[in-house]
């Protein structure tokens, strides 16, 4: 069990480490913002399932470490949208640079 | 801003309770059948005040809506099988991009169309699009009776909203639809 527990969380790692590669590598705010989802999705769920396996399996069945986990990660994904939509609206409002865009149909309508 | 009726205070304590139940770990002890009673009565006045505070915010619509056993294990469906898989194919793209060497990004902002009518599916389908990595939802507007999105989307296939939207909801869309109609 041990080693499915090693597997989730290298996983997990995988994914936090292309995000983090993205967010310094990518051109710009926004594109930073996408790339840093990838940490927020993957590179979390793995180490909460992780975590939940080993309260359970190794740590002899202990429920609340790990309905806390679960609600941790419940948390963690209801909450962290609404903020990600709030930096990316906030920060095209305030003239953030970008990269040259395909289409901007957002500053388009506004004017 | 509409006052809170008392159905939505009475939904939201509900909810707070269970929340509190649970990270208290009562919920295990009540099962056991050996409660605490100090901390399952603090908990009710505290729910209760929350509910109070919060409930204008949180329901607009029918309150008791989730609790339909139907609509929630749609729900839970959605969340753990549906989202999982929009979620992994979308990962692995982006993860691929900023791993490769050249770097293929080809950003821009499209315009969605979304055929909702309930205000939390918009809001769900609008969380589940920015949990994506690769698409963040920017706004919601309303023209016409018709709602749209604006995406940041991290590479443009097609700039017509009609394609986009189906290449950025895929399936997500339908199922939403079956949750909140």
């Amino acid at each position: 069990m041990i080693y499915a527990i090693y597997v989730l969380i290298a996983f997990s790692v995988f994914f936090a480490l292309a995000g983090v590669v993205g967010m310094l590598r990518m051109p710009d705010a926004f594109c930073r913002m996408q790339s840093s989802t990838n940490i927020a999705t993957f590179g979390m769920l793995g180490v909460i399932i992780g975590g939940i396996l080993y309260s359970l399996c190794i740590l002899d069945m202990n429920w609340g470490f790990a309905v806390k986990l679960f609600c941790l990660g419940v948390f963690y994904i209801v909450t962290n949208p609404i903020a990600g939509h709030a930096i990316a609206k906030a920060g095209y409002h305030h003239g953030v640079e970008t990269v040259e865009m395909v289409c901007d149909k957002y500053g388009e309508d506004m004017e | 801003m509409k006052k809170a009726s008392f159905p939505s205070v009475l939904s939201t304590a509900i909810v707070c309770y269970i929340f509190w139940l649970i990270i208290t770990g009562q919920l295990v002890n009540l099962i056991a059948g050996e409660p605490s009673a100090q901390v399952l009565i603090s908990g009710a006045v505290v729910s209760i005040g929350t509910a109070l505070f919060a409930a204008k915010f949180f329901i607009h619509e029918s309150p008791f809506y989730l609790f339909n056993p139907a609509k929630f294990f749609t729900m839970v469906f959605y969340c753990l099988v549906i989202f999982m898989g929009e979620l992994w194919k979308a990962n692995w793209d982006v993860a691929k991009r900023a791993l490769s060497p050249k770097l293929p990004v080809n950003p821009g902002i499209v315009k969605v169309p979304v055929n909702l009518k309930s205000e939390y599916g918009e809001s769900m389908l609008a969380n589940s699009i920015t949990l994506t990595p690769g698409t963040i939802t920017m706004d919601i507007v309303e023209e016409k009776g018709q709602d749209y999105y604006y995406i940041h989307w991290i590479d443009v296939a097609s700039q017509d909203g009609a394609e986009a939207g189906d290449a950025i909801k895929g399936t997500l869309e339908k199922w939403v639809g079956r949750i909140w109609k």
